[in-house]
């Protein structure tokens, strides 16, 4: 029971009728859409960022748990008050701030639902890449906290690949801004921790997500089997062959019929299981790779292979698709929905184990899943009336937890970890990786007030580490570990001994971030240059973290794959470095950046013991995404040790286009690029007389004239049309047209562009809304004109080169980075110039988390001291 | 009744709250309490004594619409607008029945000729002791709740109600079938120009066309959870038109057609009432489906431009699965163009007597409507139901739109008499904008 002075002081803040607390209300907010129950002792319905503040903070103060919750379609338990207290409902915080088309994002309120927002984007063509099943009721916030996929995440990746920022409620009721529009803010990649943490570290009551241009043209099949293993295999051909269908669900007999028996869709009843491949993208092309599927899946063994003929015939199958979970209520009052992930090539074997499981328990059960990611959804059938069918239920879904971890998978894909795979959390992680996890819940919320009892298990004693072997000695001048246990035993000697390390890889970016306050040992590792595990049909590689880019290349190559990452000096850098420092090029527009390539990885953290983070599977919500953290982290978290990716096939065919023209025609250009239906893998523009192959003379003579380059890979068909249409449209826009070129994948066409800019004193980066660009150049001239550049304009990032930056110069970069908010870092500066200036600049108001997290986690402060942002 | 019967249908509910996204009241509240869900939910927790029946749970049984667009969106189909209803009934009887009902359901409805006096007292006085009887069933709502400005459109009530403009009896028409023409409460004591429209139009489909001295079909009664009362009227009607054994039965209320159609449901299996009910159920049309056989002909006037659009009431669009054919008469009238509704097919929040119960709630459900009406630019809304048109009117009158509404027959006979529509529509309930 909650205390009178607070439930008073709660209607004070929000009204009296957004406060309720009868029993009946407690009845209403006891459970979400999973098997969970638990009741609040009240409910709030603040209006605003500023009321949900006011209310966490008198929480707080009282010492009252919350939970935030937003329409309560939650499958794992993540939003009912398991430890009672409040819940937040985020419902009336539901409008969406805005839409900028030409700057790819929008601005919305946290109880938005996914499909609001696709609706308000649908008219001017955009979309928002997640699309979880439940997109009618689910909330933004919601797939925020639970990092939500869907069936089109295959293709476009899941919630963390599409949130650029987020207004937070921190568990103390303050209120920060993390992120925004402009990629990359310095400091930790706090939204990346913050998705898919189940409500348990902020509220979100904002968000900026990336929206992207819907597709072309799109080919929906129905795929029809008679036999569930031959669809397994039908999807591991289509990926293994190049191509990336937008969605690869599988749906199996039981869920056809129960879904025929609810609302006609057309699946056919005596089929054993069916695929519904969708493939989209601009319309060259499509056509040929449909039928190139379709060959594929006779070939696995399919009956039949259907297209849906209209738009009607393609909403009626995702209809049924979409209700899957609710038809098979008919056939039982209750379910278990298992949300496992395995490889995508270990599908049949998942299948068969799963089987097995449910009819040693003697329980009814059927599939829907998104095989594309190998993400399951095993549904086990029974009465909650029964406590008999109810326990042996409990015990079937963890056997198939894990069946699922010892087939190389994870517990959770999308729908959370909750209350409900509490126990299932010891299986994916160690004490020591869940221990470093609980560290940096504590970091946020000291008090363990929000989202208690959600998860994380409670602790059991964590063995301490053993005492360092006496191998290498603190004398050496420089640590280069030969395997993972001695790097695990030098850290640990460095925490004993406090004594600070700089983790480095072949050194290309050593002098990256602040000037450390201390001298710190170089810890290298370029030793560790294993791979560890590399399954081409599961298009996933584990490498150690020394080794290069070049060597990773070229491993790959022999099976025609490669990772899509280009990061300015790339081939020289090592796995390890370009991890630590997220780099890469402007192909990260179509690709990602290692953020979004990474899959899993492992460290050594400050203590000295040996963490793992993620895992090797498409989609993974176990835990906190600690993966995220440690990208970008700039090696002041832990010594990276190995690094598990996923990887793609060569495109068969990369081609550039150039124009040149004025500052406003290529502003106008590149917008249109941007929101047309060609799909660039990157844009840039740079001053011309340079191309991105060559960077040409000094800019000052350069003039105004600049050139705007984009490349087209994929499928040789695909790529010649949209060559065509691209210069259809750069022509159209006034700009004078240069030669289409073909260039090669692994090096792309901005490579040599780099290296000359990489040549000067000072490298900056400045990453800001790609439709504020121009205003860059109109307003701060004087800066820019000096500089060798490359402005990654599909990605609002600009590059310099400069000669020279005085120390008046420096604070006009950061007023103009002030005022179009953007981020700015030195990339590279002399010593001299580290020495007196913070070079990650202008100050944020969330680097106080970042500085937390650093203390917290690196408690001895061994790991880089005083690069971070505010120098600590 | 008893709640408990119904506990298998109500543990299907699974909880996956795809309800939320189309109940206009949840989309109104935000709050658990008023969307599927969580009304079911609170009948399991009767059922499994986690709560017990009392005043608290009036507004969570009584706030639902009724308009089943929960259940359309309901992959099980659990049908919550029937549960609420048995749910409103276990709680009159344990909670408490309200006066006022029991005067509605057992003394007025039943009795056609009294229902028409009141209606007329409301046109004449608001004052009257009748007041509130006129209030339970949602005539008020033509008034709005402030009175000084509600007395501007008092004048604009019919004078006459259409059974006493056109008294019950036998007509001739120039068609084949035998005709009954069910008139229901909102119909006839508030559109009676629509009613008018609708006798046109039977006259050129029927041989002989009997204006019916039906009582109310019963589903006021029914949404209150009075099934005794309901019965009763359904009996009287039954009794009617067993008597007739028309080839066809009539109405221009879409909540009175879909209710007739749902008769047999009232009584048990095995009761010969139910055989009755049955028989009487699979001649009931509403109008709109006969509207496609009367021919479409010129409806503008040279110098108007009619830009049409349309709202699926409720018991059409869901209570009997009609959507297409009102689009197809308004795309395949000359000269009107029909620009399709946003959220066509959402609740307007009239419901019966649902907004003099719960006026604001109701007002923000009505606003949502009115935002997509004015989204699509039209002058002319049209739809198939009274206590839509009634509610709809009155909303469009606060908000001063320059929008005419009227029902479908409307419509259709007044491009049959080549008059101008901008002279017709149920203008009784639309004050001149800014009145």
């Amino acid at each position: 029971m909650l205390d009178a002075a607070l439930l008073r002081d709660l209607r004070q803040i929000v009204g009296a009728e957004h406060v309720a607390c009868r029993p009946s209300d407690a009845e209403v907010y006891s459970y979400d859409g999973s098997l969970a129950v638990a009741k609040p002792d009240a409910v709030v319905f603040p209006a605003d960022t500023a009321q949900t503040a006011a209310v966490v903070r008198l929480a707080s103060q009282a010492g009252v748990a919350f939970v935030p919750r937003g329409f309560g379609t939650n499958l794992s338990g993540g939003t009912i008050a398991a430890h009672g207290g409040l819940i937040i409902g985020l419902t009336r915080l539901n409008r969406i701030l805005a839409i900028e088309p030409a700057g790819r994002y929008a601005v919305v309120q946290a109880g938005v639902t996914n499909l609001e927002l696709q609706q308000a984007l649908a008219p001017r063509g955009f979309l928002f890449a997640p699309d979880p099943a439940s997109q009618k009721a689910a909330t933004l916030a919601g797939n925020l906290a639970e990092n939500a996929g869907g069936p089109h995440c295959v293709k476009y990746g899941v919630t963390t690949n599409h949130v650029l920022g987020v207004t937070a409620v921190l568990p103390s009721g303050d209120v920060v801004q993390i992120g925004g529009p402009a990629l990359d803010p310095p400091g930790y990649d706090l939204r990346g921790i913050l998705i898919g943490s189940e409500g348990t570290l902020a509220i979100a009551t904002e968000m900026t997500v990336r929206i992207l241009p819907a597709a072309e043209s799109l080919i929906t099949m129905l795929v029809v089997y008679d036999d569930v293993a031959d669809a397994a295999r039908s999807v591991s051909a289509i990926v293994a062959a190049g191509m990336t269908p937008a969605t690869l669900e599988m749906m199996d007999s039981a869920v056809i019929h129960a879904v025929e028996a609810s609302k006609p869709c057309g699946y056919p009843l005596d089929a054993a299981a069916v695929l519904i491949v969708e493939v989209d993208g601009p319309r060259a092309g499509l056509a040929q790779q449909a039928e190139r599927i379709g060959q594929l899946c006779l070939q696995n063994g399919c009956r039949e292979v259907r297209r849906a003929k209209d738009a009607a015939e393609r909403d009626l199958l995702w209809a049924g698709r979409r209700g899957a979970f609710g038809s098979l209520a008919r056939l039982a009052p209750s379910f278990l929905v298992a949300d496992c992930t395995v490889p995508r090539t270990r599908l049949p074997d998942a299948l068969t184990q799963v089987a097995a499981i449910a009819k040693r328990y003697q329980l009814g059960h059927s599939n829907v899943f998104h095989a594309g990611d190998g993400n399951l959804h095993p549904v086990i059938l029974f009465d909650p009336r029964d406590p008999d069918q109810v326990q042996r239920v409990h015990k079937a879904g963890h056997e198939i937890m894990e069946a699922c971890v010892a087939l190389g998978g994870t517990i959770s894909g999308e729908h959370g970890v909750g209350t409900e795979k509490l126990d299932g959390m010891r299986l994916v992680f160690s004490e020591n990786d869940l221990e470093f996890q609980r560290q940096l819940r504590a970091a946020f919320d000291p008090q363990g007030l929000m989202n208690p009892g959600k998860l994380l298990p409670p602790p059991v004693a964590v063995p301490s580490p053993p005492e360092p072997a006496r191998g290498a000695s603190a004398d050496d001048p420089e640590w280069t570990p030969s395997d993972v246990a001695e790097a695990r035993d030098l850290v640990r000697r460095a925490y004993l001994d406090r004594q600070p390390v700089l983790p480095l890889g072949n050194g290309t970016h050593a002098g990256f971030g602040n000037r450390g306050t201390t001298v710190a040992k170089p810890l290298r590792s370029t030793h560790l240059t294993a791979v560890t595990e590399y399954d081409p049909a599961t298009q996933v590689i584990g490498v150690q973290a020394g080794l290069s880019l070049a060597q990773l290349q070229t491993t790959l190559a022999e099976y025609g794959q490669w990772l899509p990452l280009r990061p300015p000096l790339g081939q020289q850098r090592t796995v390890g470095g370009i991890a630590a420092l997220n780099a890469c090029g402007p192909e990260r527009l179509r690709y990602g950046a290692p953020r979004d390539l990474l899959l899993g990885l492992k460290f050594i953290s400050g203590t000295g013991r040996p963490i793992s983070a993620g895992g090797r599977v498409m989609k993974n919500v176990a835990g906190y995404d600690v993966t995220r953290l440690l990208v970008g982290s700039a090696g002041t978290l832990g010594f990276l040790t190995e690094l598990i990716f996923r990887i793609q096939s060569l495109p068969a065919s990369c081609v550039a286009v150039r124009g040149g023209g004025t500052l406003e025609q290529i502003e106008a250009a590149a917008g249109w690029l941007l929101q047309s239906k060609l799909e660039p893998n990157w844009i840039v523009m740079l001053p011309a007389g340079a191309s991105p192959g060559d960077a040409g003379s000094a800019p000052a003579a350069r003039g105004l004239r600049w050139e705007l380059a984009a490349g087209f890979e994929g499928f040789r068909e695909t790529v010649e049309a949209q060559v065509e249409g691209c210069r259809g449209g750069l022509t159209q826009h006034g700009l004078r047209l240069g030669a289409a070129e073909e260039y090669p994948a692994r090096e792309g066409a901005c490579q040599k562009a780099f290296e000359a800019l990489y040549q000067a004193p000072f490298v900056l980066r400045m990453d800001l809304p790609p439709q504020r660009i121009v205003e860059l150049f109109s307003n701060w001239r004087e800066l820019t004109c000096d500089a060798e550049l490359l402005v990654d304009w599909g990605c609002g990032r600009l590059t310099a080169g400069l000669v020279d930056l005085h120390a008046d110069a420096w604070p006009v970069w950061l007023a103009a980075a002030a005022v179009l908010d953007a981020n700015v870092v030195l990339e590279k500066a002399p010593d001299a110039f580290r020495q007196d200036h913070d070079v990650f600049c202008p100050r944020r108001a969330d680097w106080d988390l970042t500085h937390k997290l650093k203390l917290a986690l690196d408690p001895h402060g061994i790991f880089a001291p005083g690069r971070l942002p505010g120098r600590r | 009744m008893n709640i408990e019967e119904r506990y298998d249908e109500i543990s299907h509910c699974n909880r996956c709250g795809f309800c939320q996204v189309a109940c206009p009241i949840f989309r109104a509240t935000g709050h658990e309490a008023g969307v599927a869900r969580g009304r079911v939910a609170l009948l399991r927790a009767l059922i499994e004594k986690r709560i017990e029946w009392s005043e608290e749970l009036k507004e969570p049984l009584f706030n639902c619409l009724l308009c089943g667009a929960c259940t359309a969106n309901c992959f099980p189909g659990v049908a919550t607008a029937d549960l609420m209803v048995e749910g409103r009934t276990e709680y009159l009887e344990r909670v408490g029945r309200q006066k006022l009902h029991r005067l509605l359901f057992n003394h007025l409805l039943p009795y056609p000729k009294r229902l028409r006096m009141a209606a007329r007292a409301a046109g004449l006085s608001l004052k009257s002791g009748l007041s509130n009887v006129v209030g339970a069933l949602g005539l008020l709502r033509a008034f709005g709740r402030d009175f000084p400005r509600a007395q501007k459109i008092v004048k604009r009530l019919p004078d006459q109600a259409f059974r006493d403009q056109v008294p019950p009896g036998v007509l001739e028409g120039r068609g084949e079938l035998r005709i009954g023409y069910f008139v229901g409460c909102g119909i006839d004591a508030l559109c009676p120009d629509a009613a008018r429209a609708t006798l046109g139009v039977l006259r050129t489909l029927g041989r002989t066309v009997e204006v019916l001295e039906n009582c109310c079909c019963g589903l006021p009664a029914m949404t209150y959870g009075d099934l005794a009362a309901t019965q009763a009227m359904a009996e009287k009607n039954l009794a009617l038109l067993d008597q007739r054994q028309f080839d066809a039965i009539v109405t221009d209320c879409s909540s009175c057609a879909s209710f007739l159609k749902k008769y047999p449901t009232l009584f048990p299996e095995g009761d010969p009432r139910r055989q009755a009910a049955e028989l009487q159920a699979g001649r009931v049309r509403d109008i709109v489906q006969l509207l496609p056989q009367v021919p479409p002909v010129p409806a503008v006037k040279p110098g108007e431009k009619l830009i049409a659009t349309y709202h699926d009431p409720c018991h059409a669009v869901r209570g009997q699965k009609i959507s297409r054919e009102p689009r197809d008469i308004l795309r395949s009238l000359p000269g009107v163009e029909y620009r399709e509704l946003p959220e066509a097919d959402w609740c307007c929040g009239g419901a019966g007597s649902y907004a003099v119960y719960h006026y604001d709630l109701s007002l923000q459900v009505l606003d949502r409507k009115l935002d997509n009406l004015e989204r699509t630019g039209a002058n002319l809304l049209v739809t198939s139901c009274p206590a839509c048109i009634i509610h709809l009117s009155f909303g469009i009158h606060r908000r001063g739109l320059p929008v005419r509404v009227c029902h479908i027959a409307e419509l259709v006979s007044a491009c049959g008499e080549g008059e101008s529509l901008a002279e017709s529509g149920t203008a009784q309930c639309t004050a001149p904008a800014g009145g």
